[in-house]
């Protein structure tokens, strides 16, 4: 068969990434959006989001992608992905709405000979609960990370891909598209599919909440996390690539979300989540580190401080400030002054009433009596001890990621509090 | 059990001094700080006694309703406290006493209404507590203030702050409950302070003055919700017993007795009050027991 056209439904962070990688791949690619506005921008090269090496790959593979805010375009597709980002409220519930309205957009525009996939990250029984035939229609777990989305897309761990019929082969167009990528693709029932990005995540955070639990302890007996975290990733049972790094939470939502899903799903059905829901509460307990940190360190000793925070972005290489623990930590610092920087968000009033942005880190480090580097830029990591030092007026450096060199800091004379580190003894 | 919440929202978010508070229970340790404190602010108070208000007398709701105004600040200390008792009799008491403010909530809404709770409604089986912690209460003691919480709440539409706050210490304590006040009075007259086991049991000892500084700033800012009221960093019983024998000339010794109970940790993440009360300060516990000390010995 010639080679099948892929379509992607849905333009924002899920289906721009997907639709590149597509094209990258040599495929032939439908991108549809029903706003015509969004389309036309894309299509400009104005990205709705940032990525790396996202436009980059998208301007190199341009001939092979059609964008448009025409349904009927992807009449001409052998499988369509319908792959809008998933809205998630404040207690990590899904709105399945719009999901479900592009999908009937989708399934109306399709010739009858081609597959519908969800790409979008649904519960348990979405796919199954759809209307039309079933063994057109498949859901496929995407494994997305924000800030490398472009590199899993293109070179994928594995497909999952939920079935009506796991036995049964999947359509040729579909089979031949994945296979393209050259990994596993494990067919499975729509619900196991559903769950196991769900399971993906669940575990994901199993190994954060065990890091972030750890590393608190860390910090009260003495002890490093850093210096632990290479014996466990030697440990087989672990592994080279377990999420162990600590951080403030488990932020960004997506894994909240399917937490969330979690405890929904046990509710409903009478299973035990008392794990998770400790889970979630660790997560909103540590997203609060840097402001204990802030009182302890900073409030507690000077009325009036003036404040250093570098980074609103919720993680690197994002502009996304979705349940930022920035963002929270401002919020709770409204009395005090705050000079900050973030290389990709400009700051807002609404972020804090008394923001100040600055046009480098190292301007909102001067004059401030302790410094909070909230993302970790890699911006931020060129950022030399000695510098800040001098631009400072106070010493302390609240460092949850350790973005600058301890060593360094140690030598500039400037206190450095980490994450899973404990303040060393005195000699 | 829930327990109730995390942390406090303000409906005045600039401070606004109350028209008028009326306190329940202002003759006690606390009570008479928060009405000192509340004069010494030029904000009018009013402290029934015990003879002009008899919070168990079977009139009480009655009598309470006809001194309340709408435009009134409750705080409501009223309680007979663990040092008289952990049965009963006591708790039925002090359901008799929530009973009656209840009842006279019912009748008149105030324009706020601040419960003084207690650590007691969490379990000591919870080493690290926050308002999101499950107030699943050890015995009759915290039951009663668990219950009474829920009474008041249900019993007025009045914006209402509960405070639970952790071991007070000052020097006109009149409880002597295991904790800084006892110490130092062991220390004081005997030489001597015994701790149960090696006292490595950790607690949270907050300074009565940073109590009633808080109280102030909930009733300033018509807060609602539940606060726990602690400093954040809990010391074991063997620190605090150096702590409080140092400041003493003569040696004091220390001696262990035996246990009571099983090793119990308490900390406090106090997120949600740093959150709430961003500016506020907490007395050092090294300067709140010198300052305790002091105030013991007459001293200025």
């Amino acid at each position: 068969m010639t080679e099948p056209v892929i379509g992607f439904a849905g333009l924002t962070h899920l289906g721009l990434v997907s639709a590149a990688a597509a094209a990258a791949r040599g495929f032939e690619v439908v991108a549809f959006d029903p706003e015509p506005a969004r389309v036309a921008a894309i299509a400009g090269g104005e990205l709705p989001i940032v990525e790396p090496d996202l436009p980059d790959l998208l301007a190199k593979h341009r001939d092979r992608l059609t964008w448009t805010a025409d349904p009927t375009t992807l009449g001409r597709c052998d499988v369509a992905y319908v792959a809008p980002d998933v809205p998630t409220d404040d207690t990590g519930a899904s709105d399945l709405g719009p999901v479900r309205a592009l999908v009937d957009v989708v399934a109306r525009a399709l010739p009858d000979s081609a597959v519908l996939v969800v790409l979008s990250q649904v519960p348990p029984g979405f796919t199954r609960g759809l209307p039309g035939l079933a063994e057109r229609r498949f859901s496929q777990v995407e494994t997305l990370i924000v800030g490398r989305a472009v590199e899993r897309a293109l070179h994928p761990e594995r497909f999952i891909v939920g079935c009506a019929e796991p036995t049964l082969p999947l359509p040729r167009s579909l089979a031949a598209y994945l296979g393209a990528f050259g990994c596993p693709v494990l067919p499975m029932r729509y619900e196991s599919a559903e769950l196991a990005k769900i399971s993906i995540n669940v575990c994901l955070a199993a190994s954060i909440s065990a890091a972030n639990t750890l590393a608190e302890v860390c910090e009260r007996v003495g002890a490093d996390w850093s210096e632990i975290v290479p014996a466990l990733r030697l440990d087989r049972r672990i592994g080279p690539a377990a999420y162990l790094a600590p951080g403030l939470g488990i932020a960004g939502g997506n894994l909240e979300r399917d937490l969330a899903t979690v405890c929904r799903l046990a509710d409903r059905h009478g299973t035990d989540a008392s794990v998770v829901r400790a889970w979630l509460g660790n997560s909103a307990y540590r997203r609060d580190w840097a402001l204990r940190q802030v009182h302890a360190r900073v409030l507690s000793r000077r009325g009036d401080p003036t404040l250093a925070v570098l980074g609103l972005a919720y993680k690197e290489n994002t502009a996304s400030t979705k349940r930022s623990p920035s963002l929270s930590l401002l919020a709770a610092l409204a009395p005090f002054r705050v000079r900050v920087y973030d290389p990709c968000v400009a700051p807002r009033t609404e972020f804090h009433p008394r923001l100040e942005g600055t046009a480098t880190a190292l301007d909102a480090c001067t004059g401030a009596d302790a410094l909070v580097v909230m993302t970790p830029w890699d911006e931020f990591r060129a950022l030399r001890a000695e510098a800040v030092a001098a631009r400072l007026r106070g010493r302390t450096v609240i460092d949850p990621h350790a973005v600058l060199d301890p060593v360094a800091c140690r030598a500039a004379g400037l206190e450095q509090v980490v994450l899973g580190v404990a303040e060393e003894a005195d000699a | 059990m829930s327990g109730g919440g995390t942390g406090l929202r303000h409906h005045s978010p600039e401070p606004t001094d109350p028209t008028r508070v009326v306190v329940l229970g202002g003759r006690g340790f606390v009570g008479r700080e928060l009405v000192a404190a509340l004069e010494q602010a030029g904000i009018s108070t009013m402290a029934p006694t015990r003879r002009e208000l008899e919070l168990t007398a079977p009139d009480a709701g009655d009598r309470l309703a006809a001194l309340l105004r709408p435009a009134d600040s409750l705080v409501v200390l009223a309680a007979l406290t663990p040092d008289r008792g952990r049965g009963i009799e006591p708790f039925v008491a002090n359901m008799a006493i929530g009973a009656a403010i209840a009842r006279a909530l019912a009748r008149v809404a105030p324009a706020h209404v601040v419960y003084v709770s207690s650590d007691a409604v969490y379990p000591m089986s919870a080493g690290r507590v926050s308002e999101a912690s499950c107030a699943e209460p050890p015995d009759l003691y915290g039951m009663m203030h668990r219950a009474r919480e829920t009474m008041v709440a249900a019993a007025s539409p009045a914006p209402l702050a509960i405070l639970r706050p952790t071991l007070l210490y000052g020097a006109a304590d009149t409880h002597n409950s295991y904790g800084p006040n006892r110490l130092r009075r062991a220390a004081h007259k005997e030489g001597r302070i015994a701790l149960f086991g090696d006292g490595d049991d950790m607690r949270d000892h907050l300074f009565v003055d940073d109590f009633v500084a808080l109280t102030l700033l909930v009733l300033r800012h018509r807060s609602q919700g539940v606060l726990n009221c602690a400093t954040g960093r809990s010391v074991s019983y063997a620190e605090l017993a150096r702590k409080i024998a140092a400041r003493f000339e003569r040696p004091v010794e220390i001696v262990a007795a035996p246990r009571q109970a099983p090793v119990a940790h308490r900390h406090f993440d106090v997120t949600a009050l740093h959150k709430a009360f961003p500016t506020f300060r907490f007395t050092p516990l090294d300067q709140g027991l010198a300052r305790a000390h002091r105030q013991m010995l007459g001293q200025p």
